[in-house]
């Protein structure tokens, strides 16, 4: 993570984020190549680096401008492997392969079924039922042994391109009823795929079907490239094909944005409320307020899938709450946004502003605006915010909402889905705070009740996207998989603790995490982790000093702690000394504090309600442990 | 942009030289960038550029400014 010492000014960046948002708003050859002729310009934008090998049945070099390209519009500074085409197994098996020796974090397995199970495409109506899935299942067995054999030596993660369905069936419509029937088997060649990747640690499948269904089947390849030059993908769609490819790869190393911040006039609805009045503005059934509305509902389905929303306008503070409260045709409520900014003050000041209250990075931010003037002000201001500028057209905004690619997660926790009301119950909180005299006040006002869970399985899934999310407070900033996170669980010497927190507002879910490693006379704090939004609040203290507790119970004499410095998480290096944890040396690039348990403060504040769940072993009927 | 100056931008970008480097006398033998694929990303982008499309046997010949532009001058483009 220590990626860039010298941090680029704010001018260079802005610049390099203007390029590439011009980039990818009109992709022709030309901007493509002119782009990769600036790249060493615009590498300023890589925060994190990541080596990616690339093993394809076809050429796959002439993709990798755009691949880097999208990758540094996502954050990502790549390091590009690219294998010999057509040699998928051999660069998998071989330990002395080139793929081997590159070392990589991620590979990508971009296999068309067009090359390696020819038949299923080009002669589908010679072939028998039992033949068309012969073909699929050998090919998929050899893949399988192939990626088993990379895999005991490599902890990278793998992604696997799923096959694409052909634009016409061989044949035609009668294939919906045949045996075989070709749809139908890739199909199933799909289905297989992925119950294959679901065997496999930190193995995906890539829906490539989706992909070329979405810019149409028909124009996917170029067919004089495809003939001529053997290029099977039309050169127009290097930067979607490259797009869809980082997509999958930005997740894993917690470069999703988070937040959107969004105009009012002329965005949210037609018209400036100030002047028209609430009753005024454009919004309803017919055009053009039906497509204010659809563009109302494309962001109330990110709000609902973990994204948060906010308002920056321009306004006489009051009227854009009048509208969200009292506008029959209003599909997103007040409830819906985590703040407002109605004032007069610069946007970016204002989003500066929102990023301190939400206690989130400005790279986690989007901000949408139908003004170029205050698009281009954000973006010299602000580069490390994505700034999109909406179509003049409105009937092109709600498209604009559904190909934001920087939402990326491989899963969905009830936390996201809530994560409307926990920005909500923030803001109750927040007033209760300053209506209390002193802070043991406020913290008993808030009723808190602590729920730690002990190598709970159920919460596999939230604890890997806290590591993956957690930017902040996050002492040792190492992304985790759910595989990884099954194997600290499973693991007798590591333990993992995850932490769940309500109050008298609501239910906040699992907001902590760690994972410590059990030594003999010392238990190690590797990971340890809690969301922004509820520190503060005393938690962070108390779950570290119970973890303290439960290795002086099981005798040990000292809890030694890990941090791992990153740009992001600075704010928080005092933490373990605050405690009372001394420095104890580094480790590599590890950060060491110790604690000597018969020293230290243990004490869990009387205001916290804490209770530790039965681990799920002690409830297994057949009580393994 | 007039389509000389479109011309020679896509020229410039793909090849990386600059853009007056990109004369009537110019040939892929004097160009170390000007190779076979780089020669398919450049018919491309003349496609893309001036709403063409060239047929498939020029993706292997024509590698000159002056055999382009008359291409293009076939294909309806003023150049």
């Amino acid at each position: 993570m220590s990626h860039s010492d010298t941090i680029p000014d704010a001018a260079t960046l802005s610049r390099a984020a203007t390029a590439l948002a011009e980039l990818h708003a009109n992709p022709t050859l030309l901007n493509l190549a002119q782009a990769t002729r600036r790249l060493s310009e615009l590498t300023c934008l890589g925060r994190v680096p990541v080596r990616v090998g690339v093993v394809a049945s076809f050429t796959f070099e002439p993709l990798v401008p755009a691949l880097r390209l999208q990758g540094l519009r996502h954050g990502l500074a790549l390091d590009v492997y690219c294998g010999p085409f057509g040699q998928i197994e051999q660069e998998l098996l071989n330990p002395d392969s080139g793929l081997a020796a590159a070392r990589p974090d991620v590979v990508l397995v971009a296999a068309r079924l067009q090359d390696v199970c020819p038949p299923l495409h080009d002669a589908f109506n010679g072939l028998s039922a039992e033949e068309a899935s012969a073909i699929t299942d050998a090919w998929l067995a050899r893949l399988r042994a192939a990626v088993e054999a990379f895999r005991a030596r490599s902890q990278a993660h793998l992604l696997i391109q799923g096959f694409e369905q052909p634009g016409w069936r061989a044949l035609g419509l009668a294939d919906a009823a045949a045996s075989p029937s070709q749809a139908a088997t890739i199909e199933q060649a799909n289905a297989a795929l992925r119950a294959m990747a679901a065997t496999l640690p930190n193995t995906r499948v890539m829906d490539y079907d989706a992909l070329v269904s979405f810019h149409g089947r028909g124009r996917w390849a170029d067919p004089k490239t495809l003939f001529f030059a053997r290029i099977p993908i039309a050169p127009a769609h290097y930067w979607p094909l490259a797009g869809f490819y980082i997509r999958h790869i930005y997740p894993l190393y917690g470069l999703a944005r988070k937040v959107i911040a969004v105009d009012a006039d002329n965005t949210l609805w037609g018209g400036v409320v100030g002047d028209v009045g609430l009753h005024g503005i454009t919004l309803g059934h017919d055009y053009p307020g039906n497509a204010f509305v659809a563009f109302q509902r494309r962001l109330l389905d990110l709000h609902r899938r973990g994204v948060v929303l906010c308002i920056l306008s321009k306004n006489q503070p009051g009227t854009v709450e009048e509208v969200l409260a009292q506008h029959p045709e209003m599909v997103l409520r007040p409830e819906h946004f985590a703040a407002l900014r109605v004032n007069w003050r610069p946007k970016p000041e204002n989003l500066r502003d929102l990023a301190a209250t939400l206690n989130l990075g400005l790279d986690s931010f989007v901000f949408i605006d139908d003004s170029p003037v205050e698009c281009e002000l954000m973006r010299a201001a602000l580069p490390q915010v994505l700034t999109v500028l909406l179509p003049q057209e409105p009937a092109l905004s709600p498209g604009m909402i559904e190909s934001l690619d920087c939402f990326e997660q491989y899963t969905i926790s009830e936390e996201d889905r809530a994560r409307g009301q926990l920005y909500r119950a923030e803001a109750g909180r927040r007033e209760l705070q300053t209506a209390a005299v002193d802070m043991p006040s406020f913290y008993r006002q808030l009723e808190m009740k602590v729920r730690i869970f002990v190598d709970h399985r159920p919460h596999l899934g939230r604890g890997a996207q806290m590591t993956q999310r957690t930017n902040q407070f996050n002492m040792h900033t190492l992304r985790c998989s759910e595989d990884d996170m099954r194997s600290f669980m499973e693991d007798p010497r590591h333990r993992v603790f995850t932490l769940a927190l309500a109050d008298r507002f609501g239910d906040n879910g699992v907001v902590g995490l760690a994972v410590v490693r059990l030594d003999p006379r010392e238990w190690r704090l590797r990971l340890f982790l809690m969301s922004c939004r509820v520190l503060g609040r005393t938690v962070e203290q108390a779950f570290v000093a119970w973890i303290a507790g439960q290795a002086l119970a099981a005798g040990a004499a000292r809890l030694t702690a890990e941090f791992v410095p990153t740009t992001k998480n600075q704010p928080f290096a005092g933490f373990y000394p605050d405690r009372g944890l001394t420095p104890a040396g580094t480790e590599g690039g590890v950060q060491l504090y110790s604690w000597d348990l018969s020293q230290a403060d243990l004490t869990i504040p009387d205001w916290l309600d804490l209770t530790v769940m039965s681990s799920p072993e002690a409830q297994d009927p057949d009580g393994q442990s | 942009m007039d389509n000389l100056d479109k011309f020679r931008s896509v020229l410039s970008a793909i090849l990386g030289i600059p853009p007056d480097r990109v004369t009537d006398d110019l040939s892929a033998e004097m160009v170390d960038t000007w190779d076979s694929l780089n020669h398919i990303n450049i018919i491309g982008a003349l496609e893309q550029e001036f709403g063409i499309s060239l047929p498939a046997d020029h993706l292997g010949n024509c590698m000159s400014v002056a055999r382009l532009k008359g291409l293009l001058t076939q294909h309806g483009v003023a150049i």
